[in-house]
């Protein structure tokens, strides 16, 4: 059997290899997908265990360790407990570097909640030593050995290890450096033993049961002031809102690649099954049994999809691991390494059962027909039905178009790519915009004015300003825990035109009593829909609204409310608006700036985290863009597949236009046209995908970041015509070349 | 003067021990309006030379001269314009497009660039005069073996070409239809051409002016 395939393979040489360069193509996107899509899917929950991250961390105001202690030991369900004082916004120097947002963590004995990714961790004897977030070892180039000044009164400490603690993103997208010493530091630097606590970090016996410890642990939280709790879980829905389009799309995306190159392969397949009628029929009346057939294409298939997959996988994943690897360190997760091999592993046995069934299916089913039917059925005949117009290009179209079912799925399979590549590159783009305006992140406005009201009108006036309102924000606190503080934002009317945080649960504010609260703060006060949110505004008043809805909110840790004004200017009268300005898709923000200018209201960006956002954004614009490219490759392959098909089974047409004098202009205008039967209708098929249904669907997922504009822009669309005519001119050079190393009389002698 | 002129034409399939040279020093003089007839057993060689002599395939050896071109050292693209011009093909199973009528598939050589500018025309004329008006319009699949002969017939002599090659162009007719198409041939002789057909029929050698036999890769008189 094994010998029969092997010769069968050897005598369709160039078929075989074709046939193998599809494989790789899709297999190749299967891959990236797989890798991207894997690491970011499972890298916070690899990343806690290796960290040993705690269930729940507590912060609050300084408390000595011994008080903390005793109140988190009254707790039933805890498995182990840690404490650190945390002093934030230290000076940090090294390495010709220098940031004031240091988070400097004194920690004493007990569970560390990060894990050591390179040197070693502290020592609770060793003074004089230090262990940096790897987010800061990378920006600032700093390895175990080297040393970093830490304020003036600890000094230079040297660098023991490089950490890992996926309870927040990594510098620079978090603001703060977080960096570890140990109390005999402190002892040694600053002349005392650490007895303080401002962080408490818990582990429970079981986790499912958070929410009750969470309770417990505010009944006995008495004298805590200022107490804020984030869960494990809290932590993870944080973290992978970062990364939540980009899951979701390239987990899509190769379901999508998956179905489109199978749907190639069967159609592939089933065209082959068919050219090789007469072989069957051949094989048949010699005494192969249906089932030998089948197993013979099984095999045939198995030997080449299987060297085909697994070079197409193993470059899919050699070509993402970098930038996905880039992109999980700017989370502080851990690339899956070795874990990856069972996804891949899956991946492979995917693609190759679904070569084998496309190959062996049309085989059994042919071959069980009698062996004269089969012979009688022979080769591919052309259709025919009405006659083809246009000259050669019709001629060319009208060959494209006659296997119906392998035009189908050609035309499928690139509309799908193209629309990928447009999706692929409209996020891109928005990303880079992100990341020149990451104040876009969960809100719709980009700049802030601080003018009077009355100058509302004139704002609006302004050429390129789509809105401008009134904004209030104010810090409150809980008014049965006055330590929860909290963030009130209140719009008049609706506030979703300028900040729109995706809602988890319940509805949006639609009166004057009601709030939409973030999930932070849902969390740290056990709010649910329904509950009422008293909050002690700074001037002593007190304000409730009854919850309404719960969203994903990034900013404050989610600990934000979005309300109507009213209530708030009740309770403080003094309570001052900016006024916040949304500008037109593709308004010229500096024109924009100028005019404010010149009616009096100077803007103000609403960007103020373009720096630690800009590299992260940079690594999903560019893991977006490898993605495309692998996606233009899969084009490339869908047409040339198509050409090459279309050219072998009119061989026999083409030699004849080669005999009646036709050159090579002649035959590359057929093939022209059969390219364009194909890629024409992909083209706009794939934009109108793109249009009503990728673009809407990832936006939606999407929603928690921003308004996306994901509809397809005239540039992406000349890009992907551009680059589709591009794939076809190349397409049409390989095959026509091909096509006319032939001898003409090869061509008449098969037709 | 002859149209076409063949010199010692060598073509061999095969390499090594499965070499098989079917032609081994085969010569062909062909005068404007001369039919020649080439008889031969299965695989001596006859449809090879008329490829060779058609430009369609190039000799190991010898050379062919057409239309003032040496025939086996031209470019392909030479070649293209010459098969264009100055060579007509009628096959045994006809080679009709599918997708295009009859009438179209008539036209086909003529819209090929470089063609002669007064093909549209002469292909009209030419399925009005092989009678094939009222079945221009039809698809290959709805035509008769002998109408689609016909068709490949006007095909062939669309760009008034100077030689009209034909490879056993009655082997799939009925004696009556072969018969027209032999006819059609004469005429196309008659009217300057040089024809040179490769059969089996004792009819068609009968309307030759001369009739050749293809033996150990020569040609010799019958």
């Amino acid at each position: 059997m094994l010998t029969l395939a092997l010769a069968g393979l050897r005598a369709r040489g160039s078929r075989t290899l074709l046939s193998a360069l599809g494989i790789l193509a899709a297999s190749l996107v299967v891959g990236t997908g797989v890798t991207v899509g894997y690491g970011l899917a499972t890298g916070f929950e690899r990343s806690a265990d290796g960290a040993g991250l705690p269930d729940v961390i507590a912060r609050f105001d300084p408390e000595r360790r011994t008080t903390v202690d005793e109140r988190v030991r009254a707790l039933p369900n805890l498995a182990a407990a840690s404490y650190r004082y945390e002093v934030l916004n230290a000076p940090l120097t090294a390495n010709g570097h220098h940031n004031h947002r240091g988070a400097v963590n004194t920690i004493g004995e007990g569970r560390r909640g990060y894990e050591i990714l390179e040197g070693r961790d502290l020592a609770a004897s060793r003074a004089g030593e230090a262990v940096v977030e790897q987010g800061l070892a990378k920006e600032w180039d700093l390895h175990p050995g080297d040393r970093i000044r830490i304020g003036r009164e600890l000094g230079e400490l040297t660098i023991a290890g490089i950490s890992n603690a996926p309870d927040n993103v990594a510098f620079p997208l978090a603001t703060t450096a977080r960096v570890y010493i140990s109390d005999a530091t402190v002892r040694e630097r600053l002349g005392f033993t650490p007895d303080d606590a401002n962080v408490a970090l818990l582990w429970l016996r079981d986790p499912a049961k958070a929410d009750v410890t969470l309770t417990q642990a505010r009944a006995v939280s008495f004298g805590l002031g200022k107490l804020e709790f984030v869960t494990r879980e809290g932590v993870r829905v944080l973290l992978s809102q970062a990364a939540g389009i980009v899951i979701s799309l390239l987990v899509a995306f190769s379901l999508v690649a998956l179905v489109a190159a199978g749907t190639m392969l069967a159609a592939g397949a089933h065209a082959d099954v068919q050219r090789r009628l007469s072989a069957f029929g051949v094989q048949r009346a010699l005494g192969f049994s249906p089932g030998r057939i089948a197993a013979l294409q099984a095999t045939e298939a198995v030997l080449v999809a299987a060297p085909a997959a697994l070079a197409g996988l193993a470059i899919g994943t050699l070509a993402v691991a970098g930038p996905s690897g880039e992109l999980l360190a700017a989370l502080n997760e851990r690339p899956p390494g070795g874990a990856l091999a069972l996804p891949l592993g899956l991946a492979l046995v995917a693609v190759l059962a679904i070569v084998v069934a496309a190959a062996t299916w049309p085989a059994w089913r042919a071959a069980r027909r009698p062996p004269a039917e089969i012979l009688r059925g022979g080769d591919v005949r052309p259709r025919t039905g009405k006659e083809a117009r246009g000259g050669l290009l019709g001629l060319g179209a009208r060959f494209s178009t006659a296997a119906r079912g392998r035009f189908i799925a050609s035309v499928a399979t690139i509309a799908v790519c193209a629309g990928v590549v447009v999706l692929m590159l409209a996020l891109a783009s928005l990303l880079e915009r992100l990341r020149d305006d990451p104040g876009t992140v969960g809100k719709r406005y980009q700049l802030t004015v601080r003018a009077p009201e009355w100058m509302l009108g004139a704002i609006r006036d302004v050429p390129g300003v789509d809105a401008a309102g009134e904004r209030y924000a104010t810090e409150a606190a809980d008014s049965f825990r006055l330590g929860e503080s909290l963030k009130l934002v209140a719009y008049p009317g609706d506030h979703t035109a300028f900040e729109a945080p995706p809602l988890a649960e319940g509805r949006r504010v639609r009166a004057p009593d009601e709030v939409e609260v973030g999930l932070g703060l849902a969390d740290a006060l056990g709010l649910r829909l329904g509950s009422t949110l008293a909050a002690q505004l700074r001037s002593g008043a007190e304000v409730r609204f009854r919850v309404v809805g719960i969203v994903r909110a990034l900013e404050s840790s989610g600990r934000i409310g979005w309300v109507q004004p009213q209530r708030l200017l009740e309770g403080d009268p003094d309570l001052a608006p900016g006024i916040v300005v949304r500008l037109d898709a593709g308004a010229d923000r500096a024109q924009v700036t100028r005019d404010l200018i010149e009616v009096g209201a100077p803007p103000k960006s609403a960007s103020a985290a373009t720096t630690r956002s800009g590299q992260f954004l940079a690594v999903l614009a560019s893991v977006l863009r490898g993605v495309g490219l692998a996606v233009g490759l899969v084009c490339l392959y869908a047409l040339v597949q198509a050409l090459t098909m279309t050219a072998r089974e009119r061989r026999g047409a083409v030699a004849l236009l080669r005999a009646c004098g036709g050159d090579a202009r002649a035959v590359a205008t057929v093939l022209a046209g059969a390219a364009a039967a194909v890629a024409l209708p992909a083209a706009v098929a794939g934009i109108v995908l793109e249009w009503a249904v990728f673009g809407p669907l990832v936006a939606r997922l999407a929603a928690g970041f921003a308004s996306l504009p994901l509809a397809p822009a005239p540039g992406h669309v000349a890009i992907v015509l551009g680059g589709l005519l591009a794939l076809a001119a190349g397409a049409i050079a390989l095959v026509a070349r091909r096509v006319l190393r032939e001898p003409v009389v090869a061509g008449l002698r098969e037709e | 003067m002859a149209v076409v002129r063949a010199r010692g034409l060598v073509k061999t399939f095969g390499e090594g021990r499965v070499a098989r040279r079917v032609l081994d020093g085969a010569d062909l003089d062909v005068e404007a309006g001369e039919v020649v007839a080439v008889l031969g057993r299965s695989g001596s060689g006859k449809s090879t030379l008329l490829h060779l002599l058609g430009g369609l395939d190039r000799p190991q050896a010898g050379s062919i001269e057409l239309a003032g071109v040496d025939v086996a050292r031209a470019s392909e693209r030479a070649l293209s314009a010459l098969r264009r011009r100055h060579v007509g093909f009628v096959f045994q199973f006809f080679h009709l497009l599918p997708e295009l009528s009859g009438e179209a598939n008539v036209l086909l050589a003529g819209r090929m660039r470089g063609a002669a500018p007064d093909a549209p025309v002469r292909g009209s004329e030419l399925i009005d005069r092989l009678g094939l008006r009222q079945v221009a319009a039809s698809l290959p699949h709805q035509l008769s073996g002998g109408e689609q002969q016909r068709f490949a017939i006007a095909r062939a002599l669309v760009n008034d070409p100077s030689l009209l090659l034909a490879d056993e162009p009655t082997g799939n007719l009925d004696a009556e239809a072969g018969t027209e198409v032999l006819r059609l041939l004469r005429a196309g002789a008659d009217e300057g051409r040089a024809v040179v057909m490769v059969t089996h029929e004792a009819a068609a050698t009968a309307m030759a002016d001369r009739v050749l036999r293809l033996g150990d890769g020569k040609l010799e008189p019958c």
